[in-house]
């Protein structure tokens, strides 16, 4: 029994961190049409900053710090590559396809292949429902949780963000209403980079800093986005929990691959049965 | 511009057909595997253009058929004990009815849609084949000896001329094939679907069906492709099966140039040349491809065969008038413009 409360309190924090950076994807999905293969890379660029700089200076410095680089980051990538681009829009997953390689290769040139430990900022465990847990993870979902409900509360209560919610919306009549479009969109991407740099640096202390971290999350940032309904910010979060929850639990009782292939198969039946995600009707 | 077309094919057949004679007498034998290996990998990138460039439908999980055609290949030689033409047979088979099933589900999407359902098929059977280690080896994979091609006149694989042209052979059907395919009605019908899906249904055509017989076809040449590598490498392995195989598939299409016949291989042949002349002296030439990649989406997202073909049209048009106005010098006419 105790082993499931453990696994499912994993899967809950986990849940939480993917969510964080699946919400960066589902909003540069939302906003300008792009599926950003990249993603993933975006979030393992972030747990290596978050190694440098915490080496460097600290781990409270990094966790500012970070997620302002990672949204500098976004908006020159979104300059350079996804602009000149967007028109021809179905090649953008072939852009972002390329801009992976290359973040994943200069961080191997850089920091090399070989997977490195952070030491967590916090350290001790707890005792929590007869088990001792550790107290960073507890950190990291509280971090994660903080985010995500500043991210909804910037787009729900600031200007900025009920232009993002306009352009979203209805991009022709945003423009008629003199909302700089262009920016918005620079400032999405940006923002959604930056989401994934912060999930890194928080989730830096509980798993491998690896050059290859991004191919094995952005499977899962996928599944998120796709079952909670492509665009549809809530949903990406319950179905991030649900998902990390789900496959917490199953893989207490079978293989994790298993538990990994089941996600896959529910998300290729929203896919073909609800292609709106799950929620969809509920909140938009 | 026809006369020149069929003349460039016969010039590329006839290179293609004297390299193992040529690359020898100047040292270079290992570079008739190389050339076998972009061959191989070539039809991989025409199946990613078939459905995107024909079609329209961007597929980032190709490489799911072309690890069924692999694995259907190896586990006929080592576990069912085939010959080299049964089991060659049973992987494109094996290729084929996997994409007639996935097909079935995944032509009902399109656009993003159908690009992630495609990578979430190739991820379950990548999942499933990691795990299935009894079958498949996982990823050590499978390796094997290959059966000769034909015992009674002694053709081995074990010989390099023999294996190059064993499978020069065999893609060259495959070109031919999808050449006819696409220059017949149906592919008429793949460049309406392409073109305007609504306007191809309002006269007639069955767009989900178009969509999976192209489906279905990708699918059959991804599983060649696939079978070939298994039987040039005697080998097979799961990792063959993940999304970014299928992703290098899509960049080779695209860098060639997405929806001409020969960009795919163009394509396929500038990048795996690349990477051997380069990843030798910069382990890191992975960052160069991605930056290839990304200026060819820019500036050329035609390809560079598309690109090139969009140049001799050009020339063409303007070749031709000039025949009609005589009067008016080509530059002059340009500037006016």
């Amino acid at each position: 029994m105790d082993i499931v409360i453990a696994l499912t309190i994993n899967g809950l924090i986990w849940g939480l961190i993917v969510a964080l950076i699946a919400l960066g994807l589902s909003i540069i999905f939302g906003l300008l049409d792009i599926i950003n293969v990249a993603h993933g890379d975006f979030f393992m660029v972030g747990t290596v900053l978050g190694l440098v700089i915490t080496g460097a200076t600290g781990f409270w410095i990094a966790l500012v710090l970070v997620p302002l680089l990672g949204f500098c980051l976004g908006l020159v990538i979104e300059r350079l590559v996804i602009r000149p681009a967007i028109s021809s829009a179905s090649l953008t997953i072939v852009i972002t396809f390329g801009l992976s390689m290359i973040l994943q290769e200069a961080v191997r040139a850089t920091l090399g292949p070989q997977p490195r430990r952070m030491a967590a900022p916090v350290e001790g465990t707890i005792h929590l429902f007869g088990i001792d847990y550790d107290v960073y993870r507890l950190f990291a979902a509280l971090f994660a949780a903080l985010a995500i409900a500043g991210f909804f509360l910037f787009l729900s209560r600031t200007t900025l963000g009920t232009w993002i919610r306009a352009v979203r919306h209805d991009r022709e009549t945003a423009t008629a209403l003199g909302i700089p479009v262009t920016l918005v969109c620079a400032f999405t991407f940006g923002l959604g980079t930056a989401l994934a740099l912060l999930g890194g640096v928080i989730a830096a202390p509980i798993t491998t800093v690896d050059f290859r971290a991004g191919i094995d999350i952005l499977p899962v940032c996928f599944m998120a986005v796709v079952i909670g309904g492509l665009g549809n910010l809530k949903g990406t979060v319950a179905a991030a929990m649900l998902l990390a929850v789900m496959e917490g639990v199953v893989s207490a009782f079978a293989d994790p691959t298993m538990a990994r292939i089941s996600s896959l198969v529910v998300m290729s039946v929203v896919l073909l049965a609800r292609p709106h995600g799950l929620f969809a009707g509920a909140t938009r | 511009m026809r006369g020149a077309g069929i003349a460039l094919i016969v010039a590329l057949i006839a290179a293609l057909a004297s390299l193992p004679l040529v690359l020898p007498a100047f040292g270079l034998t290992f570079w008739v595997n190389v050339v076998a290996e972009i061959l191989i990998w070539s039809l991989l990138a025409a199946s990613v253009n078939l459905l995107f460039g024909y079609v329209g439908l961007l597929s980032f999980g190709q490489a799911l058929y072309f690890g069924f055609g692999m694995y259907g290949t190896a586990i006929g030689i080592s576990l069912l004990g085939l010959g080299l033409w049964p089991a060659l047979g049973l992987g494109i088979a094996a290729a084929t009815a996997m994409a007639a099933v996935a097909g079935a589900f995944a032509v009902r999407l399109t656009w993003h849609y159908f690009a992630i359902i495609t990578v979430v098929f190739s991820l379950i059977f990548y999942f499933l084949a990691m795990s299935a280690k009894w079958l498949t080896g996982g990823d050590d994979g499978l390796s094997f000896s290959a059966p000769p091609i034909l015992a009674a006149a002694g053709l081995m694989l074990t010989d390099r001329t023999t294996q190059y042209y064993f499978i020069l052979l065999i893609c060259l059907a495959c070109y031919a094939l999808l050449a006819l395919v696409v220059a017949s009605p149906l592919g008429l019908r793949f460049a309406a679907v392409r073109e305007n899906e609504k306007r191809a249904q309002l006269i007639g055509i069955n767009v989900y069906a178009t969509r999976w017989i192209a489906f279905v076809l990708a699918g059959f040449i991804a599983g060649v492709g696939g079978a070939l590598l298994a039987l040039f490498g005697r080998y097979a392995s799961a990792s063959y099966m993940f999304y970014h195989v299928s992703g290098e598939a899509v960049v080779w299409a695209i860098v060639g140039g997405a929806g001409t016949l020969l960009g795919p291989l163009v394509g396929t042949a500038l990048l795996i040349v690349f990477r051997e002349v380069v990843s030798g002296l910069w382990e890191n030439y992975l960052m160069a491809v991605g930056a290839i990649t990304i200026l060819v989406v820019i500036f050329a997202p035609k390809g560079i065969v598309g690109s090139l073909n969009a140049l001799a049209w050009r020339g063409e048009a303007e070749e031709k008038e000039h025949l009609e106005n005589p009067g008016v010098p080509v530059t002059a006419r340009a500037e006016a413009e």
